[in-house]
């Protein structure tokens, strides 16, 4: 394979497909290398800087990780601009011009990596089930990838009755309380998912209100993308022993996806009875643990920053290097937030503290 | 793997199983260090704190300063000792505490102690006060009466661990005055002060209740309060967000000097860039930035070059590049961990990303060197504002064309502004002297020898011994009112 067009065609049918060998996994990182590394011209100077070329890089783990904030400096795409692209932006800073963004000319790609991946974690066999969406929906947050996940969660496994709980003015709590009591009548298992603080605004709430849910069996949860400064930040076990006492679900059907607007690719784990909890990938995305300074992968057991390789970012770069710290953990990783930045010590100075000052 | 226990501290009166001890661990390699530091009672740290007030009245008040300078130089001359039990300890000692490359440590001990010498001591007491001697006793003052400093009574010190025994400034500082002293270990390198305390009890044994060295986890609990309610003085390194702590829990009438953290930054006029020159500066430059990893308040982060002259900027830059590869075989870098390996990632991809955006001009811009070095240089033809890199031997080089350019670079630096390094002509030195010194540098040194502040420096601007004092007048008028009451007037 050699793309001189787009490659979609081959990565749909490759996630289409049950499970890969380390081959075929190779192969089409490679060529997606190849065909990134001919028509992004950015990326290719930062491939020459680090001395990756066609030639020699020869697995996956050769691919240079291209760091998230080269996201927020530069336009990072194969094809043109289209009219009908879409593009996802992460959140942060107000200033337009410092947010990511990750250009999507068409979202086929990105919407059949999400429903493989989101039916067999979080549905797990089931067709459909009736959710309620704590989060804006894509007309409200039209650059917003987490709207876009939710929205087709909800119109690909949300049963008719599905409905977001999200107003200008926050959580429609009076109705959420009551769509829960509804739930709780009717027996029918049901499904919750947002942001991570939108939970903890519930939690809040309804420990205020003195209220509490029991969620018929086969209930579940999926929180997402942790605080943001959006709430107060609660410690893993106390947020999760907080839902099961307050809406009834099991630690177990807690579920966690860790998705960045960076990837078209999300992780989950198998519930959180036990935090942290071990996430893990489909087939069309491998991760891997790294010294940032240097790039290369850390020695076997040890902590490093995540880089993952996603063949779903056929537009983009396949591979990219986060900013979060991983442990490797039986079948997966253990996400252990972020890597904050060396603090200043004594009377040394560090980048944020100055940022920070300057700022204000 | 050897494990060592060491046992940190100094707390005269109290013996070590009356204080709970918390184990601080330090590994390098093979060499693992576990240091106990002391954890005290609110009613043990107020005790401590009357007994060092108590015995500095008696012990330390009534000493010369003359004399009190001859006892730290003998202290220091110990120390300077490299066959001296405590100088052993240190230099065996502080690289694993710290990282730091062993010989890196010896050197930088060795030139720090030497600016503790008595002749330098003087030196530092006479730049504060013109006369010594009203440290003493009641000294004529010029306007009329009589004048003297007094120290405070209790000297609380919270220190800071970035370079190793850093608590020495403002420990002696505080002997200077005369002060009982208390002070705060910082957990980064929880060691130095400790033996300094014991090393002048062994040189003057009545000292031995004058000071105490204390340890408390992160802000600290109600036995920091205890300290802090009785310090009448407090001096502490840190952060802004430290400082604001500690500031915030003390009485509004303690004195209160904070170091926060600083930024430096070097001027190289084209006139110093002959081609015989350029290379040397560069060497000093590179020392200055390899010395303690660039954890000083006064280490450069970024050098301003001057165009026009015989050598580039951008070349500059690679002689720096160069002399940094040298030092790195001779004095490697500190092993890094996960946060501080990000920070300097994160850096370095700043500038190659800045580098990519702009491939269209061809451009001299960017990364210099191997990107797994443990060192990074980078060129800015078009200078930036002054911000800090990540450290660990990270540094920018910006061509300007004019020194006059620098000072509005810099001026968003603030409070932040520290030390200048400055390579002109004489001319040009006091020039830019006088625009630096408008926006807020209050140091400015050599090339290489920014790195080494010189004794008596004046930390931050401010009067070391001076900030620490109060003075007493005798008026005029009180001398003429008592001169009546003389038993030999008529």
């Amino acid at each position: 394979m050699n793309y001189a067009g787009p490659p979609d065609a081959d990565i749909l049918e490759f996630i289409a497909q049950d499970g890969c060998t380390d081959e075929q996994f190779h192969r089409l990182a490679l060529s997606l290398f190849a065909y990134q590394y001919h028509a992004n011209a950015p990326f290719r100077r930062f491939c020459q800087q680090r001395g990756a070329t066609v030639r020699n890089v020869k697995s996956w783990h050769d691919i240079p990780a291209v760091p998230i904030d080269a996201f927020k400096i530069m336009e990072l795409r194969c094809e043109p601009s289209t009219p009908a692209e879409r593009v996802f932006m992460t959140s942060g800073t107000t200033r337009a011009d410092m947010r990511g963004r990750h250009f999507h000319p068409r979202l086929d790609v990105y919407d059949l990596s999400m429903t493989r991946h989101f039916a067999r974690r979080f549905m797990r066999g089931v067709a459909r089930m009736p959710m309620g969406i704590l989060f804006p929906d894509e007309v409200a947050m039209p650059s917003s990838s987490l709207a876009h996940y939710l929205a087709l969660a909800k119109t690909t496994f949300g049963s008719d009755d599905s409905r977001y709980f999200m107003s200008p003015q926050g959580i429609d709590l009076d109705g959420l309380w009551q769509r829960l009591e509804q739930a709780e009548q009717s027996g029918e298992p049901y499904a919750l998912l947002g942001a991570s603080y939108s939970f903890v605004h519930v939690i809040d709430a309804l420990r205020k209100a003195g209220r509490s849910f029991r969620l018929p069996p086969g209930s579940r949860i999926l929180d997402t993308g942790g605080y943001k400064g959006q709430s107060r930040e609660l410690p893993l076990d106390a947020f999760y022993d907080a839902l099961t006492e307050l809406l009834g679900v099991p630690r177990e059907l807690c579920i966690n996806m860790y998705g960045m607007t960076e990837l078209s690719t999300q992780f989950y784990d198998d519930g959180n009875a036990v935090v942290p909890s071990i996430k893990s990938g489909p087939h069309w995305i491998r991760s891997r643990l790294v010294d940032p300074a240097t790039g290369r992968t850390v020695p076997d057991g040890e902590r490093g920053i995540l880089a993952h390789c996603d063949l779903g970012n056929f537009n983009s770069i396949t591979t990219i290097l986060t900013e979060d710290v991983g442990e490797p953990a039986e079948g997966g990783f253990l996400l252990l937030g972020r890597a904050e930045g060396a603090q200043a010590k004594g009377c040394s100075l560090a980048v944020e503290a100055f940022i920070q000052s300057a700022a204000s | 793997m050897s494990v060592r226990r060491v046992k940190a501290g100094y707390l005269p009166g109290l013996s070590a199983d009356e204080v709970q001890w918390h184990v601080l661990p330090f590994t390098q390699g093979a060499q693992r260090i576990e240091v106990e530091v002391p954890v005290l009672s609110s009613a043990q740290m107020n005790a401590l704190a009357d007994r060092v007030r108590r015995a500095s009245a008696l012990h330390l008040k009534t000493l010369s300063v003359s004399a009190i300078i001859a006892i730290i130089d003998r202290a220091i001359a110990r120390l300077l000792d490299r066959d001296d039990p405590y100088r052993r300890q240190a230099d065996a000692l502080l690289p694993v505490i710290s990282g730091y490359d062993a010989e890196m440590v010896r050197l930088g001990l060795t030139g720090f102690f030497k600016t503790f010498r008595a002749p330098q001591l003087h030196r530092f007491v006479v730049e504060d006060f013109s006369n010594p001697l009203v440290l003493d006793a009641f000294q004529p003052a010029p306007k009329g009466g009589a004048v003297r400093a007094y120290g405070p009574q209790l000297l609380m010190h919270s220190w800071a661990g970035n370079v190793p025994a850093l608590a020495l400034w403002s420990f002696v500082c505080g002997l200077l005055v005369k002060a009982g002293n208390v002070g705060k270990l910082p957990s980064a390198e929880p060691l130095f002060a400790g033996w300094f305390a014991q090393l002048l009890a062994e040189v003057h044994p009545p000292l031995a209740d004058c000071f105490a060295v204390v340890w408390w986890r992160g802000a600290g609990d109600d036995s920091a309060d205890a300290l802090y309610a009785q310090a009448d003085t407090v001096v502490a390194y840190g952060g802004n967000d430290a400082l604001q702590a500690i500031q915030r829990r003390l009485p509004v009438t303690t004195r209160f000097l904070a170091h926060g953290h600083k930024l430096g930054f070097g001027v190289v006029s084209a006139a110093a860039l002959d081609t015989l020159k350029a290379p040397a500066l560069a060497r000093r430059a590179a020392w200055d930035v390899m010395r303690y990893d660039q954890q000083g308040c006064y280490s450069p982060h970024v050098f301003y070059v001057q165009r026009g002259g015989q050598v580039a900027p951008r070349t500059f830059a690679d002689y720096m590049a160069g002399e940094l590869a040298n030092l790195q075989r001779r004095y490697p870098r500190r092993g890094l961990d996960l946060a501080e390996s990000s920070a300097v990632a994160k850096w370095r991809q700043s500038i190659e990303w800045q580098d990519a955006a702009h491939s269209a001009q061809a451009n001299d811009d960017g990364l210099i060197g191997d990107h797994e070095a443990a060192w990074s240089v980078a060129y800015v033809d078009a200078a930036p504002v002054l911000a800090p890199t990540a450290s660990q031997r990270s540094i920018l080089v910006a061509g300007v064309d004019a020194l006059n350019d620098v000072a509005p670079l810099v001026a968003n630096g603030g409070a932040f502004l520290q030390t200048a390094g400055i390579a002109s002509t004489p001319q040009e030195l006091y020039r830019i002297a006088e625009q630096l010194g408008a926006i807020g540098v209050t140091r400015i040194s050599a090339i290489g020898s920014m790195s080494m502040p010189e004794a008596g420096w004046h930390h931050d601007g401010r009067f070391n011994l001076l900030d620490l004092v109060r003075m007493t007048e005798i008026e005029q008028s009180a001398e003429v009112a008592a001169e009546p009451f003389a038993s030999y007037e008529p």
